[in-house]
């Protein structure tokens, strides 16, 4: 090979995957907009990404799994969370996590509430783009549990048999809550004690008869199916206690589940809870 | 030196060499910062300090090019530079940039977008100082008439480096599109035009070093070239993944990403069979080690530990871990951080009649003292990594508990952090402890070179 060939090779290779890229990268501007739902990119979520930009938020969090690596990967929190448990958890972070204990905490970011509505309507838009069913399975912020072995600490195992190809309710709900969507597993565990965003759901059954019992409920539910349905359909019904599952006697999940279950998911799904004792 | 205006290579290397110290200082502090509970939370949080560590990276290293390029063109085209005070301009426009950037991001001045964190005026001034370098080089080169391939390849490099950094000037509403176009600039700096420019430092170092005949080394610098471009250009689809782009991106990632590391093997053969068939010709042999030490780093760091997270079946799991920590420190200082410091290590006994020609005891130290150090760190941030892909998005445990069982590989990485951050303070040691001094040779009479074709 001559030098004068050599020079050819390099100009016409260049030159061939720049028009190779140039292509697909006009392709994809003719699909952007399907992809990202450029429809719903309101001024509101484009407020949101100033916010999230304005703060620096990538260089500790990812974002489509972008960023930096010391802090969660926010893709799908919206989704996870809701919006009423963001809210709180950013008017002040050092609530829901205790620094000795995990050893890194988000810093107070003094957002106003605009601003905080603002991400949260940005993180809900992020949360769904087409990115090709990116993360595989749900990135938990915290679960000392891990989903799927359902035993932690060697403590007794869930009353549940059957395998989720089981035409049984409960091992149709089973699968249902290790499930995403719902994944209800990322707020939920089953192991006694483990709280995570939201309280462990171990022995379900049996507290919900409790909570039944209690004068202090205030919910319409009868009997503990009654009381499952309740709580995934309208989380705002019965408060369970504790500061980091409520704020101004407003629920932290969701309330958005009965409409995204379909009945047979939910029947299914309130016949495993129920199975928890 | 044989030309007088090299002395601005001097002043370059030694703001290059102030920033290297501060960006490890900030790095072994965001470091400190993963074993946690962080005492400085709320003065210094971790984003302040990965800004200032990375932004400091791509100063330095630019500048090191800046520098390099400064020493090369003269020697190459033969010539004085065309305006020395032009270059002094630069470089003081440039450090009042990067300065202020840096005061900056202490108050959250930045754009919070990675690596392009740089608050618009500055962008302006970085975009002027581009403008004026390669105005001072073109014009020096035009004015001696004398134009070889290498610095061609070079200033093909930092050309097209400044107009990719365009993109990074243009505002999208939609996140998924800014991303996308992020990239032209980020990816297309470290995975296309700035192999260039490490190519051609490469080329000019051995050619020196070695001396290889140059029509043959010249010859192939332009098939790694070709072969950098075809893998590296289409290869920006591996940052397409999972980001809001039409699926195509994934298959043509995989299969392009994968062909990068064939331009680096080409770089390490290239470095290898230069020293192979021509020997040694030169006394600095401090300067070989970091010469072939960059070849053979980026081969591992780029190349290879790229290739490792590359295929979309695996990133599906690795993307957004510190995986990619592990192949970006390996691949920055490589390519680039090392390219710089074996152009220093050639040219700094020109800068002083006390210094060694092979090199001081004190310059081996520093080398081996960094490579061991990060190896170190890539090994810390692997171990670290594959621990977090496993708990976490395999089995699905929390991030957090996952941080905290992986604390063992923090406290590895802190460690080895600390070797290589002796090995850098060694080498900026050596560099500022003789006095510059600065007195141009007179040019030996050696055969013309071949120029690759006639000047602009």
């Amino acid at each position: 090979m001559t030098r004068q060939q050599a020079r050819l090779f390099a100009i016409v290779s260049t030159a061939l995957v720049v028009v190779a890229f140039a292509g697909m990268t006009v392709d994809s501007h003719r699909r952007f907009p399907e992809l990202t739902n450029e429809s719903k990119l309101t001024p509101q979520v484009i407020a949101g990404k100033n916010v999230w930009h304005e703060n620096n938020c990538t260089n500790c969090h990812t974002l489509l799994g972008e960023g930096a690596y010391y802090a969660p990967d926010l893709t799908k929190i919206a989704l996870q969370r809701g919006s009423e448990y963001l809210k709180a958890f950013m008017r002040d972070p050092s609530k829901f996590y205790d620094e000795q204990k995990v050893r890194r905490v988000m810093p107070k970011q003094n957002l106003s509430e605009q601003e905080i509505s603002d991400l949260i309507a940005f993180l809900d838009w992020i949360g769904r783009i087409d990115n090709q069913g990116w993360p595989p399975r749900p990135i938990l912020v915290s679960g000392a549990a891990i989903p799927g072995t359902d035993i932690v600490r060697g403590e007794r195992a869930p009353q549940v048999t059957g395998a989720a190809t089981s035409n049984e309710p409960i091992a149709l709900g089973q699968a249902v809550f290790n499930a995403t969507p719902p994944g209800c597993y990322a707020c939920h565990s089953i192991s006694p004690g483990v709280n995570l965003a939201g309280p462990s759901l171990a022995d379900l059954a049996t507290r919900a008869e409790q909570t039944l019992k209690d004068p202090a409920y205030r919910g319409k539910a009868r009997d503990v199916a009654g009381y499952i349905r309740e709580a995934i359909v309208d989380p705002n019904a019965h408060i369970v206690p504790g500061p980091a599952y409520s704020a101004d006697n407003r629920s932290f999940m969701p309330g958005s589940f009965g409409k995204d279950l379909s009945p047979e998911q939910l029947d299914h799904l309130v016949a495993y809870l129920e199975s928890l004792k | 030196m044989k030309y007088r205006s090299q002395a601005v290579a001097y002043w370059y290397f030694a703001v290059a060499m102030g920033l290297f110290g501060l960006q490890i200082a900030f790095g072994l502090l965001a470091a400190a910062k993963y074993l946690g509970p962080d005492p400085l939370i709320n003065v210094l949080p971790f984003d302040v300090m990965k800004v200032v560590h990375t932004n400091l990276l791509v100063v330095w290293v630019l500048t090191g090019f800046m520098g390099g390029t400064y020493w090369i063109v003269p020697e190459e085209s033969r010539t004085e530079l065309y305006s020395v005070k032009l270059a002094y301009v630069q470089l003081g426009l440039w450090v009042v940039m990067g300065v202020t950037a840096i005061i900056g991001y202490f108050f959250r001045w930045g754009t919070g977008t990675k690596l392009l964190e740089q608050p618009l005026p500055h962008k302006i001034v970085i975009v002027v100082v581009m403008l004026m370098f390669l105005y001072n080089i073109l014009m020096t080169i035009r004015r001696s008439g004398r134009f070889t391939t290498t610095e061609g390849v070079l200033i093909g490099g930092l050309g097209m480096a400044a107009v990719l950094y365009l993109p990074a000037l243009i505002p999208f509403d939609n996140y998924a599109i800014a991303t996308f176009y992020r990239w032209w600039t980020i990816h297309l700096w470290v995975e296309g035009v700035w192999e260039m420019i490490q190519g051609s430092m490469l080329a000019y170092l051995l050619i020196r070093l070695t001396g290889a005949d140059r029509e043959v080394m010249e010859k192939w610098l332009y098939v790694i070239v070709g072969l950098v471009f075809i893998a590296g250009v289409i290869g920006t689809a591996h940052h397409y993944y999972w980001i809001g782009v039409p699926h195509y991106w994934l298959p043509i990632g995989g299969i392009f990403s994968a062909l990068e590391p064939v331009a680096l093997v080409g770089m390490a053969i290239y470095a290898y069979s230069a020293m192979r068939r021509s020997g040694l010709q030169h006394p600095n042999t401090l300067a070989v080690h970091w010469t072939a030490g960059s070849a053979v780093f980026t081969l591992f760091g780029a190349g290879l530990l790229g290739l490792a997270h590359t295929w979309p079946g695996i990133n599906k799991w690795t993307h957004g871990t510190l995986i990619t920590a592990m192949h970006g420190h390996a691949a920055f200082y490589g390519a680039y951080a090392m390219i710089v410091m074996a152009v220093i290590s050639y040219t700094l006994p020109s800068f002083s009649g006390h210094r060694s020609e092979r090199g001081e005891p004190l310059g081996y130290w520093a080398f081996w003292l960094q490579l061991a150090g990060m190896f170190g760190m890539t090994l810390s941030f692997a171990t670290a990594g594959i621990g977090q892909v496993y708990l976490e998005r395999v089995l699905g445990l929390g991030f957090l508990e996952t941080q905290l069982k992986i604390q063992v590989h923090f406290l590895m990485l802190l460690a080895a952090g600390t070797i290589f951050a002796l090995g850098a303070g060694l080498f900026i040691w050596n560099f500022f402890r003789y006095r510059p001094t600065f007195e141009a040779l007179a040019a030996e009479p050696t055969a013309p070179l071949q120029p690759a074709r006639a000047a602009v």
